[in-house]
């Protein structure tokens, strides 16, 4: 659809202030610079594209949040290698259950020693980045919205147009697998101990 | 680890204080519900660990791709932006 020129620059208005946000959402989502850009080109694409539909113009970041997310999910679906993470029924109750805090927690050592906070100071943003690449998909979207993006629950519920219980529901699971990934990185450079090994 | 109870203002378990903290963290628990939480954590240490164990978490993925957006995606959007 052809905008008028009143209307593009209404879009450029709205929209070119959002891009360092667009773009960080698309990066914690992708985790590549060249598939992040083309998510933001074709998100920006589609926005032109429905720019007219658009109502309510103090909600332009999530309406373009939405479109990215839209995409992101639809385009994972299709592609085969994400057939092996996308399942977000696949993982076990336990996965969801996870704590990483009560893996590394020793109460015993009270004010002498916080293992916990030692390996979250050891833990590299590229260890974060590969285990929350691992998530299925639907709760990376919503770990990504809360922690990355730091919008609210009825923001990402708005957003994703789900259910308050949904968005508590993926975000919890997501914290839990990704803290789960990051318990068995941790484990694969020593830095950390099983509780049985410390005994 | 037990909750202190001897001030009389109702309090969780640590059972179910774990079961609020993502919502707590996030900012997503109102009224009483938080009240009893706080309360909770002004008397457990443990639990008051895991509060400030999950915020340190959330914090270090807010962190993730902190920066402007590139040069290159900017002029791409903006040319885009003219053909429509």
């Amino acid at each position: 659809m052809q905008l008028t020129q009143q209307q593009r620059e209404e879009l450029k208005r709205l929209v070119l202030p959002l891009l360092d946000d667009l773009e960080r959402f698309a990066l914690s989502l992708c985790s590549r610079e060249d598939l992040a850009e083309e998510l933001v080109a074709a998100t920006i694409a589609s926005a032109c594209e429905s720019f007219t539909r658009l109502r309510d113009t103090t909600k332009v970041k999530q309406w373009l949040f939405r479109i990215l997310s839209n995409k992101f999910l639809s385009d994972c679906r299709k592609q085969s290698r994400h057939k092996e993470i996308g399942l977000t029924d696949s993982f076990e109750d336990e996965d969801s259950q996870f704590s990483l805090f009560a893996e590394v927690s020793q109460p015993f050592l009270l004010w002498w020693g916080n293992p916990e906070r030692e390996l979250i100071s050891r833990i590299m943003d590229e260890d974060i980045r590969n285990a929350l690449d691992t998530l299925p998909i639907d709760f990376r979207v919503a770990v990504v919205l809360c922690d990355v993006e730091g919008l609210t629950y009825e923001e990402i519920a708005d957003i994703l147009k789900i259910k308050l219980g949904t968005v508590r529901s993926r975000i919890a699971r997501g914290r839990s697998i990704l803290q789960k990934k990051l318990w068995h990185h941790a484990q694969d450079l020593g830095l950390v101990k099983t509780k049985e090994a410390q005994l | 680890m037990k909750a202190n109870n001897k001030n009389k203002v109702k309090t969780f378990s640590c059972e179910q204080a774990i079961k609020l903290v993502f919502r707590f963290i996030d900012d997503e628990l109102r009224g009483n519900h938080r009240a009893e939480l706080e309360h909770h954590l002004e008397t457990c240490r443990h639990c008051f660990d895991r509060v400030e164990f999950e915020k340190l978490l959330k914090s270090r993925l807010r962190q993730l791709n902190v920066g402007g957006s590139s040069k290159k995606l900017r002029q791409r959007i903006e040319t885009l932006l003219e053909q429509f």
